[in-house]
């Protein structure tokens, strides 16, 4: 596709970074502008210097696919939105007195450590700045995670709730409306 | 002129980049720089990015074509994004006539 190994070499360094549609996009973009120095000077090397020149280092082209990914903003809101959905359930389950529920502690255990691993994988799609298809696992895995664990909680709730109590007015709808955003959000965000 | 300087109007520019017809990407930042006589010509690979969330957003549509044996993604303006770009335009006109006044020179005010 690139004329000279240095176009190449841009092309791959940018491949192992973003998704291939953006690198083939951005290749039809580099090898046109190298033709159009190519014309000018007449010198390959010259040309290709001043193609890469003018799109950018792969770090800067890098970091505003980064910026702009629906992925790393969905992380962001989930990162940002978590807590409070996090403090809703948790007044609720003291609410409920939740310790004295009869959950297998494997079970408490599987639920503590898919939580904690949700947070790392969200932690991680935020702060990636290399690799965007580790980003996009990453936001993707938390954000199934996040949909498991709202769905263990409502249906823990609804088996094990003593009677209904107010801080269930706010962490049922929290978790219903970030399932359903997901759920919403995730089919357009893979189809990409 | 630095890039910092058109957060806020860069989706404007790239919508009116693409009001005149279809472009592909590097065409859309050449359409740009030849637009504001070279004053705004960003690193072309960060067009893109901002091209994919304008699509994203449903106000340019992009489409795959095959040009000189390379797979070429073409951009046009969608009826949203006409009317985004309307409405850019005019916030910017607003926006541009106040700042013009505000810094307009005035007359030094005499002291005797």
């Amino acid at each position: 596709m690139a004329d000279h190994e240095l176009i190449a070499q841009h092309l791959r360094a940018l491949a192992c970074r973003l998704p291939p549609q953006a690198v083939e996009e951005i290749a039809d973009g580099l090898h046109e502008t190298f033709e159009k120095y190519l014309a000018i000077s007449g010198d390959p090397e010259r040309a290709a210097r001043a193609a890469i020149g003018e799109f950018g280092e792969v770090g800067l082209i890098t970091a505003a696919f980064f910026r702009e990914s629906p992925w790393r903003r969905a992380a962001l809101t989930l990162l940002a939105t978590g807590p409070l959905v996090g403090a809703a359930w948790g007044a609720t389950l003291v609410a409920a007195h939740a310790w004295t529920w009869p959950v297998p502690l494997a079970v408490r255990m599987l639920y503590g450590t898919t939580l904690a691993v949700t947070v790392l994988a969200l932690l991680l799609a935020a702060r990636e700045r290399r690799a965007y298809r580790r980003m996009r696992r990453a936001t993707l895995a938390a954000a199934l995670g996040l949909i498991a664990l709202d769905v263990l909680m409502l249906i823990a709730i609804a088996l094990l709730a003593p009677v209904p109590m107010w801080p269930m007015a706010i962490a049922i709808p929290a978790s219903l409306i970030r399932i359903l955003a997901t759920l919403r959000w995730l089919p357009t965000a893979l189809a990409r | 002129m630095r890039a910092e300087a058109l957060k806020g109007h860069l989706d404007g520019l790239l919508l009116a980049a693409l009001e005149e017809g279809p472009l592909h990407g590097y065409a859309v930042k050449e359409a740009l720089c030849a637009a504001t006589g070279g004053r705004i010509d960003l690193p072309t690979g960060t067009v893109y990015p901002a091209l994919h969330r304008l699509e994203r957003a449903g106000l340019i549509a992009g489409s795959w074509s095959v040009v000189a044996g390379r797979r070429r993604r073409t951009y046009r303006l969608t009826e949203a994004g006409g009317r985004a770009l309307s409405g850019e335009r005019a916030g910017w006109q607003e926006f541009a006539a106040a700042v013009t006044t505000a810094l307009g020179a005035r007359p030094w005010p005499t002291t005797s």
